[in-house]
């Protein structure tokens, strides 16, 4: 057992008063960053880089991993509160999680979105530690034909929150589409929708769309005094919700392995992950209620984009190949240590790397302490006089988008988001289908292109690949379920008049 | 009374202006733009010289690396040459992005706005296969593509980049024809050709050397004129018959015109670093192809690089207009 005698020799070093300050640190501060809207995982750790230059490895290592952990959990406390994704993977905590918060069930929602997280980080960190080396080969097996269909089964999710109004849904898609092709075309250096505007041509940052449709519509409904949160029951007492977790194990297994394989999968993020993890567990559970404040349909983004998390660090460790922004930034950190990652970092630097893996372990834990210890705190937000928080959102936004790339014109875009996302609200069209456009559309054009310009303009190569075919027959089997199932129920409906008819 | 405040103002006040003009550069803290996103190799790489440009620049100077990401460099570049030229904000340029960029689309900079500082890496291109595809050196390559046309695929981080001229201009030399497939980064890249899914990859060869070293990626050729020390084993393309000498420098720059004096100490201090172990250490550990070049000499390689991109341009625009 040559990993568990790694981890013995590791474990000593992460016991250690300076790596364990430094994972505590981390974790608050992660929470932190992912909790304001704009700021991310990310931006946290490339700004952290510099300071951990006179740190040794492992302290610097243990306060990024306790970042990246706290961050992915953070994102879900104002998306849950106030609607508002503090970080991208926090879009489909929304659906569920908002909606509890607003039946008054905020505490609850805390409760289970915490619990899911830390749940999804150890199983992540777990598989970190004992298959990466198996599991990596996974990362590189993934073509660009692969790509574009995983996208498309990704947009079928799109398909699902539109069901209440087509047109307007698709109007909303459409318009993120639209978005996600602003920039320069990689494929051919063109510029398109830039109006010679030097400031678009890296296209729309995803978080500045995000913070615009999101935060910004909200912060006006507030200042007009047309808040729709019910705080009545935010009253803290003795009577917590009975909460039976043990309901939650087959969502968790679902969401841990889906965000286990988006991570694996390089330039998938969290979004992705929480994404199809709630999608998966709609579409697995027959109930109505999602979207409208089922707890299931929270538990499985929040342990879905937490298990992403240790996930995405196996390619990147094993290979050097970074799955998403965060990785690269640690790979960054890395090698400004002396640690180049690849399979020599295994051999060379073997304590250090379990070190770090182990403190991806050690702060998915942390994050529930201190998780739960700030739950209090958090909910405390709600009670905030509305003229108050409406301006708080308003101020923290600002600062957070400009943070991302010192760019005063990413304010005035988000702003202009804002505008339009606030007319989307009052026109009744639903503003994520445009979100998942931004990300997924750009993502299945390029790998669709990148796919032809390797087979030389063959659709046949699009078909070639096992996983390309078992992703089509996943879009299928997404897009045909709710006509079978609808089919389905009028049938029995119908035989049950028929039969009640004398 | 007044008059004996009026005497003490007067005499500090012409203190003050006495020490002011003694005062040396740098006497407040100056700005470095880096045109690229924090925690990315230029980034890291500017982040890792700034405390040793604060020691060689002495009197307590202080650098704060600012980002200023976006259009490939250009949001930072035009920063950069829109700055006060006073010798407080200097920035990393990268080449070939600040030359090909004004090439191939308007912008509000031109390289005469860019007074460059000193060059400190300069990464020579670099083609390589997995091992398994049985080619080792560019004249197998060539033949290969010569039997097979349209299967050699090659991966690049995008239109325009080093990489993607170094293709195209070894594809005019062998006269053969290449299929290119632009990704996001260099990771993509690197993931897609390790994948099976491009038969090449054209990176730097900082980013290439430790595949090679582990055996999973063969080196076909680096575009340098002397081989980097760093890869002392991999031929050059000239070595190898095919005149391609092309990759990319990362360097100091500051807008235009500053004081004679803030340029000399810049260029001594990035000197100076380039010599310290310390440095040197550092940048070992980053896979930095090290290669100082003072004002001077780096301005003179600045116009040529930029010459033969034009004629490159003219021949073969490497963007459908």
């Amino acid at each position: 057992m040559d990993i568990l005698a790694n981890i013995a020799a590791a474990a000593p070093l992460v016991f250690s008063l300076d790596v364990i300050v430094a994972m505590i640190l981390g974790t608050a501060v992660g929470i932190g960053v992912g909790a304001l809207p704009g700021l991310s995982a990310t931006m946290g750790i490339a700004v952290l880089i510099p300071l951990t230059f006179t740190m040794s490895p492992l302290v610097a290592l243990g306060m990024i991993a306790g970042i990246y952990n706290g961050a992915m959990y953070g994102g879900s406390i104002p998306a849950i509160l106030l609607r508002i994704p503090g970080t991208p993977a926090g879009i489909a905590t929304v659906f569920d999680g908002h909606e509890m918060a607003k039946q008054g069930r905020a505490r609850t929602a805390l409760r289970i979105s915490l619990v899911s997280s830390a749940i999804g980080s150890g199983v992540s960190a777990v598989a970190l530690l004992l298959v990466a080396p198996p599991l990596a080969a996974v990362a590189l097996k993934f073509s660009p034909a692969d790509y574009f269909w995983l996208a498309l089964f990704g947009m079928t999710t799109i398909a699902v929150l539109l069901s209440d109004n087509p047109a307007k849904g698709f109007i909303s898609a459409c318009f993120g589409l639209v978005v996600g092709m602003v920039g320069i075309d990689s494929m051919t250096g063109t510029e398109r929708f830039t109006f010679d505007q030097i400031n678009l041509l890296s296209g729309v940052n995803i978080i500045v769309l995000l913070t615009g449709l999101y935060a910004i519509p909200p912060a006006i409904d507030l200042l007009l005094g047309r808040a729709n949160l019910d705080t009545s029951g935010l009253t803290f007492g003795g009577k917590k919700e009975r909460i039976d977790w043990s309901s939650f194990i087959p969502v968790w297994i679902r969401a841990s392995v889906i965000g286990l394989f988006i991570g694996l999968i390089p330039a998938l993020g969290g979004n992705v992950a929480a994404l199809l993890a709630w999608n998966e567990q709609r579409r697995v559970s027959r109930s109505e209620n999602y979207s409208k404040g089922a707890p299931d349909g929270l538990a499985a983004p929040e342990c879905a984009n937490n298990a992403d998390t240790a996930a995405t660090l196996i390619p990147a460790l094993t290979l050097g190949v970074p799955g998403n922004a965060v990785a690269a930034v640690i790979l960054g950190a890395m090698l400004v240590h002396g640690l180049r990652p690849g399979p020599e970092l295994f051999r060379d630097n073997a304590p250090t790397v379990y070190g770090f893996m182990l403190t991806m372990l050690i702060t998915s834990g942390l994050m529930y302490v201190i998780g739960s210890l700030g739950a209090r705190a958090f909910i405390n937000v709600l009670r905030l006089p509305p003229l108050l928080l409406g301006p708080m959102i308003l101020a923290l936004t600002t600062v957070g988008v400009y943070a991302v790339q010192n760019s005063m014109f990413d304010v005035w875009l988000m702003l202009g988001f804002g505008l339009i996302g606030f007319g989307m609200e009052r026109l009744n069209i639903p503003t994520a289908p445009a979100v998942l456009a931004v990300i997924l559309g750009p993502m299945a054009e390029a790998s669709l292109r990148r796919a032809l310009r390797i087979s030389g303009g063959d659709y046949e190569y699009l078909f070639s690949s096992p996983i390309s075919l078992i992703l089509v027959g996943l879009i299928i089997l997404a897009l045909l379920t709710p006509i079978i199932r609808r089919l389905m129920a009028r049938r029995r409906a119908q035989g049950a008049d028929s039969r009640s008819a004398p | 009374m007044t008059k004996c405040l009026t005497w003490i103002a007067t005499a500090a006040l012409g203190a003050f202006s006495a020490t002011a003009a003694v005062a040396e550069y740098p006497e407040r803290p100056i700005t470095m733009i880096v045109a690229y996103s924090a925690g990315g190799g230029t980034d890291i790489a500017a982040r890792t010289l700034a405390p040793f440009l604060e020691k060689y620049l002495g009197n307590d100077a202080s650098i704060t690396v600012v980002n200023r990401p976006g259009a490939g460099g250009e949001v930072g570049f035009t920063a950069l040459a829109n700055a006060e030229a006073d010798g407080y904000t200097i920035g990393f340029i990268n080449t070939p992005n600040l030359l090909t960029i004004p090439i191939q689309r308007d912008t509000r900079y031109t390289l005469e706005d860019i007074q460059p500082v000193a060059n400190i890496v300069y990464d020579p291109g670099a083609f390589s296969v997995l091992p398994d595809a049985g080619i080792e050196n560019l004249d197998q390559l060539v033949e290969y593509a010569r039997v097979n046309p349209g299967k050699v695929t090659y991966g690049t981080t995008g239109i325009g980049s080093d990489d993607h001229l170094a293709a195209l201009a070894f594809e005019r030399q062998a006269g053969v024809e290449f299929q290119h497939v632009p990704f996001d980064g260099n990771a993509d890249v690197r993931a897609a050709v390790l994948g099976g899914h491009i038969m090449m990859a054209s990176m730097n060869v900082s980013e290439t050397i430790p595949d090679a070293d582990e055996g999973t990626l063969v080196l076909l050729g680096q575009m340098a004129e002397e081989r980097w020390e760093g890869a002392p084993e991999t031929p050059t393309f000239q070595e190898q018959g095919y005149d391609i000498v092309m990759g990319s420098n990362r360097s100091l720059g500051a807008p235009a015109g500053i004081p004679d004096e803030a340029l000399q100490k810049l260029s001594a201090a990035a000197e100076a670093t380039m010599q310290d172990p310390e440095f040197i250490a550092a940048a070992e550990e980053q896979d930095l192809a090290l290669s100082f070049r003072n004002a001077d000499q780096f301005s003179q390689d600045l116009q040529n690089l930029q010459q033969r991109y034009e004629e490159l341009w003219e021949e073969q625009p490497w963007i459908d207009e």
